[in-house]
């Protein structure tokens, strides 16, 4: 019978490198440092200048550039690219059905009222509601005047 | 002594004796910790996507509110913010950097490295209650609002904003404002605590003594998922 070893040292896989092998990381590390920095400077100057895009342009290319940043801060800080394959999985297959769900059932299903067409159903709405009471407060009169006269209409 | 395994997606993985994934259970619950937390997140951010265009037309707008730089007396719209971004990414370089020196076991650059990433945490936190303190004060000129007051709805010069009334637009941006900064500071600042142990336990010798910098890494992932979340707030709140 195997011996159950959950003593991470023997099976954890980056848990020691040697001298070289961390200079060419840290440099990578580096490198992905100003890779965010281009891409937050690039969001500021857009933010700062919004008047001048389509607001669903924009809406792109800022959730673009953040899920940009998350790749690179999932992968390369939190080192799940050296993690083996499973694992990616069990993290990244989840949440990414999370956030399709949320693109599709918010933006584009369940969100079209409060994002797009309220204003025409709201007021198809009320008119519906409307024409509903004034047809009840007219049964209303019509059925105290029958009573009135003590049913002799029925 | 301890033999440095491959990445080898391999059928013996699921053989039973060692964990599948081939990372130790206290790394894998910080990931299922990290991910049920980022839902925490997505689902207040959708709610504020929600809200926010409910109400497209009186909902403020981020690069007129949050315009303060400190020691400057003008109006630098998300200046700040992206100071505060840019403080955090570096913090998390400086962590990242961390967790690599203890693959090394040079326990001096950790406790260096540790040591910055825990200024970075301290400055994000005391950023964030600035911006939180401008944004309760207000701005001199105030807007009027139909407040209660004794009992009775007024029109009155207001400045700032809470809980109950706003200068800038609508109360609920305020609340949501507070709520969304307010757990992510306080997910900093907790992040801030737990670096801070194992900084002490680093320079204790702990570390050392184990022989593995792991607690170092799993800190590691927690303050990685903060500076994460951050993005996604900083991208939704103060740039959409």
């Amino acid at each position: 019978m195997s011996e159950f070893h959950d003593d991470y040292p023997q099976y954890e896989m980056m848990a020691h490198h040697s001298e070289e092998a961390g200079v060419a990381k840290r440099k990578k590390l580096w490198g992905v440092f100003w890779i965010m920095l281009t891409i937050t400077i690039i969001e500021l100057i857009i933010g700062f200048n919004n008047h001048y895009f389509n607001p669903t342009l924009l809406m792109f290319i800022f959730i673009g550039f953040t899920v940009l940043k998350a790749f690179y801060i999932v992968y390369a800080f939190m080192h799940l690219g050296d993690e083996k394959k499973a694992l990616k999985w069990v993290i990244i297959a989840p949440y990414s059905c999370f956030i399709i769900y949320l693109a599709f059932m918010v933006c584009l299903g369940e969100g079209e009222y409060s994002m797009g067409h309220r204003n025409v159903m709201d007021k198809q709405i009320t008119e519906q509601q409307q024409k509903l009471k004034e047809g009840g407060e007219q049964h209303e009169q019509t059925g105290e005047h029958h009573e009135g006269e003590t049913q002799h209409h029925e | 002594m301890s033999s440095h395994a491959i990445a080898t997606d391999s059928k013996d993985d699921w053989s039973g004796g060692r964990s599948p994934f081939g990372i130790s259970y206290g790394k894998m619950f910080m990931w299922f910790f990290l991910i049920s937390d980022a839902l925490t997140f997505s689902g207040l951010l959708c709610a504020y996507g929600f809200m926010r265009h409910k109400y497209p037309d009186v909902w403020p707008v981020p690069g007129h509110v949050f315009t303060h730089f400190p020691f400057y007396e003008g109006h630098i719209p998300l200046a700040y913010v992206g100071f505060m971004t840019f403080v955090l990414i570096m913090s998390s370089v400086t962590m990242v950097l961390a967790v690599e020196a203890g693959h090394r076991n040079d326990r001096k650059k950790v406790l260096m490295w540790m040591f910055w990433t825990i200024i970075g945490g301290l400055t994000f936190v005391g950023s964030q209650a600035w911006e939180w303190y401008h944004f309760i004060v207000g701005t001199d000129h105030g807007a009027v609002r139909n407040i209660l007051v004794d009992g009775q709805w007024k029109d009155v010069l207001i400045h700032g904003a809470n809980l109950t009334y706003n200068e800038y637009g609508l109360p609920v941006f305020a609340d949501f404002f507070f709520f969304i900064t307010g757990f992510h500071g306080f997910h900093v600042f907790s992040g801030v605590v737990i670096n801070f142990i194992i900084f002490l336990m680093v320079y204790n010798r702990v570390m050392e003594k184990r022989g593995h910098y792991e607690m170092v890494e799993k800190v590691g992932l927690y303050w990685h998922f903060v500076d994460l979340v951050w993005v996604f707030v900083f991208t939704f709140f103060y740039l959409l």
